[in-house]
């Protein structure tokens, strides 16, 4: 087949260029808003991350962001002592401050006590388990606070030494540090008191029945899974999100549509006389719209290509300059882009085809 | 009824403009048979409607009334696909200003047409680049159709009128935007190929010069063939003009037709000059 649909385009490489342009922009809008919004919805992973399947709270505590939990030690037991209940380990969690690069820095710091934990995994003690005097951070505070191993770092009166950078995390406001049980008793200034209770049950004890006997052994104790503990932390990124995204994303849609669709009536506008010519030599309905359809997903695939080679740049260089700038980029996005733009292409095709369809073919008889 | 080797008949072709007082008869009850071989060209002057009946007789247009019959087929009772399928398959096209897809090459210009009637790849390939090479276009498959001259633009046009072995070919103008000798040479190519090829040729043209590559000359004005027979030429200008409405002037015993004052009022300033051009053209 003569490749009609690209020889039109390329005709006019200019005009290609800019309409492709336009495309991988509104492809790179979209794809770069879905991607920060993937890497904000991390926010809480760490839940989810720790060896926990249950999170016990005060009665009363929302998530742990905003509300504050605040239990005696001693209730902890009552946990322990359900069916099903390997071991509650006491956790200390809190927003702090610090000076750190020039300004102020805030940090989540988190204590999990290692010893009522029991044996623990290289990795679990490399990411989470920090030792007396030392503290892990993730890469987004240490490049933020200008903080790397072996740095000293003074926080609510205690001297700590980064033992070790994790990599990202989804908690881009505020990123959680991890130090030892007893630094951060002195640091949150707390007696016999933690803040949550982390419990790991034992072989195959169900999560949800588990949690109900906790709450039903002590009700002024209050039991999330890890996934509706991280879940209540994302919660908030998507109320505030989601609705920005949306017009985000429409706009994106609009503009992508709008220039596809411009530049497929412009140049269908200018062939008018070639596709009255086509018709005349017998060219059906079906063979033209092809060649229209045709030219608008070479101009939107273009686009498509173009726009996620340049989000991943932007997003990468977007990062390099703003720490907080997470992004993840899932397949499953990228593929509901690919399909957004093939319904784009079908859109911004229907002028177009109107176009081509009232074309009288006699109009190859004048001069 | 079709004649065996009758090609192309028209019956009482009518096409009405308009309403009411605006109401323009374009063709008025033209009746006419072409068979295969044969090179028909009908001349008249601008408006007379020769391009309107050529473009009912290629489905590219409703007639009012009346009737098309090509090869057997009413194509005046098909639909808008039947139409579309009669242009593919059985009528090839020539236009006056080539009407070349612009922003293919040569060959794709005539592959298209062949991929328009459902015939692609290889196949289509060969077929355009033999029907190219054979008229003289071999060394030119690679060009943009708009870097040709205007005489090989319009043998790419009759390749591409061709490309579908049509049985009737239609031209309008063919020799409008050439220069006398490839207008010349492109008549002969037209008439070899309704010769060797046994199809019927329709040329429209107000071009006096071809004439005498036609096989058979009819007169169109407002709207009507007219007999040939009662055609004058025109001294000055060549144009054909009806003896009994034409402005005439007497010398010497010999009356000279004429389509206008102006050139009658031509004639009189250097009458030595077109008498000679007349006894010539006699």
């Amino acid at each position: 087949m003569v490749p009609v649909a690209r020889r039109n385009l390329f005709a006019e490489k200019g005009r290609f260029a800019i309409s492709v342009g336009g495309v991988a922009l509104a492809v790179l809008l979209i794809l770069t808003v879905l991607a920060l919004y993937r890497g904000w919805s991390r926010a809480g992973e760490v839940f989810e991350q720790l060896p926990g399947q249950i999170w016990v709270v005060q009665q009363g505590t929302s998530d742990p962001f905003h509300s504050v939990s605040l239990i005696e030690s001693e209730r902890l037991s009552n946990a322990t002592d359900v069916q099903g209940v390997l071991t509650t380990v006491p956790v200390l969690s809190r927003q702090m401050n610090f000076q750190a690069g020039g300004s102020e820095q805030d940090v989540r710091l988190m204590a999990l006590d290692a010893a009522a934990l029991g044996p623990a995994s290289p990795d679990l003690k490399e990411r989470f388990l920090a030792t007396e005097g030392s503290i892990i951070i993730e890469s987004t505070l240490s490049r933020k606070a200008g903080l790397g191993q072996g740095d000293e770092v003074e926080i609510g009166g205690v001297t700590l030494t980064v033992a070790s950078v994790r990599p990202r995390g989804g908690d881009v406001l505020s990123q959680f540090a991890f130090v030892h049980f007893n630094d951060a008793k002195r640091i949150f200034g707390v007696g016999d008191v933690v803040n949550y209770g982390m419990v790991v049950l034992a072989g195959a004890a169900n999560v949800g029945v588990t949690g109900a006997a906790i709450e039903v052994r002590d009700p002024g104790l209050e039991a999330f899974t890890a996934e509706e503990f991280a879940q209540s932390v994302r919660k908030e990124i998507d109320e505030a999100f989601i609705p920005v995204i949306a017009i985000l994303l429409a706009i994106g849609f609009i503009v992508g549509t709008a220039v596809v669709g411009l530049t497929i009536y412009t140049a269908t506008i200018e062939r008018t006389r070639e596709f009255g010519v086509m018709k005349a030599v017998g060219a059906g309905a079906g063979f033209l719209y092809r060649i229209v359809l045709a030219q608008a997903t070479i101009l939107t695939g273009a686009g498509f290509v173009a726009g996620l080679a340049g989000s991943l740049v932007v997003a990468d260089l977007a990062a390099r300059a703003v720490p907080e700038f997470a992004t993840e980029f899932q397949v499953r996005d990228v593929i509901a882009v690919l399909a957004a733009v093939i319904v784009m292409a079908f859109a911004a095709s229907f002028m177009p085809v109107r176009r081509v369809n009232s074309i009288d073919p006699a109009i190859v008889f004048r001069a | 009824m079709l004649q065996p080797s009758e090609i192309l008949r028209v019956d009482g072709l009518t096409k009405v403009f308009g309403q009411g007082e605006a109401t323009v008869r374009a063709v008025d009850g033209v009746d006419l048979e072409v068979p295969a071989g044969q090179l028909l060209l009908i001349m008249g002057p601008s408006g007379s409607g020769k391009t309107t009946l050529l473009t009912m007789i290629g489905g590219l247009l409703r007639p009012t009334s009346g009737s098309v019959t090509i090869g057997g087929v009413e194509i005046t009772a098909l639909g808008d696909a039947g139409l579309s399928a009669i242009r593919r398959n059985v009528v090839g096209f020539i236009f006056q200003s080539f009407s070349l897809w612009e922003t293919l090459s040569v060959e794709e210009n005539v592959e298209l047409a062949l991929n328009i009637a459902g015939v692609n790849g290889r196949r289509a390939h060969e077929r355009a680049t033999g029907l190219l090479t054979g008229l003289g276009l071999g060394r030119r498959l690679r060009f943009r159709s708009r870097d040709l001259s205007g005489g090989e633009k319009q043998r790419v046009s009759i390749a591409r009128a061709l490309a579908n072995q049509p049985r009737l070919l239609l031209a309008d103008e063919p020799t409008a935007n050439l220069d006398s000798k490839h207008g010349h040479d492109v008549m002969k190519l037209l008439h070899k190929i309704s010769r060797e090829e046994n199809r019927a040729v329709v040329v429209v043209s107000h071009d006096p010069r071809i004439r005498e590559v036609a096989d058979r000359v009819l007169w169109m004005e407002d709207g009507r063939i007219k007999d040939i027979g009662g055609l004058v030429a025109d001294p000055v200008c060549g144009m054909s003009v009806e003896a009994a409405q034409a402005v005439t002037v007497d010398r010497n015993g010999h009356t000279y037709y004429f389509c206008s004052r102006g050139c009658s009022w031509e004639f009189s300033l250097n009458p030595d000059r077109y008498t000679r051009v007349a006894a010539g053209r006699a």
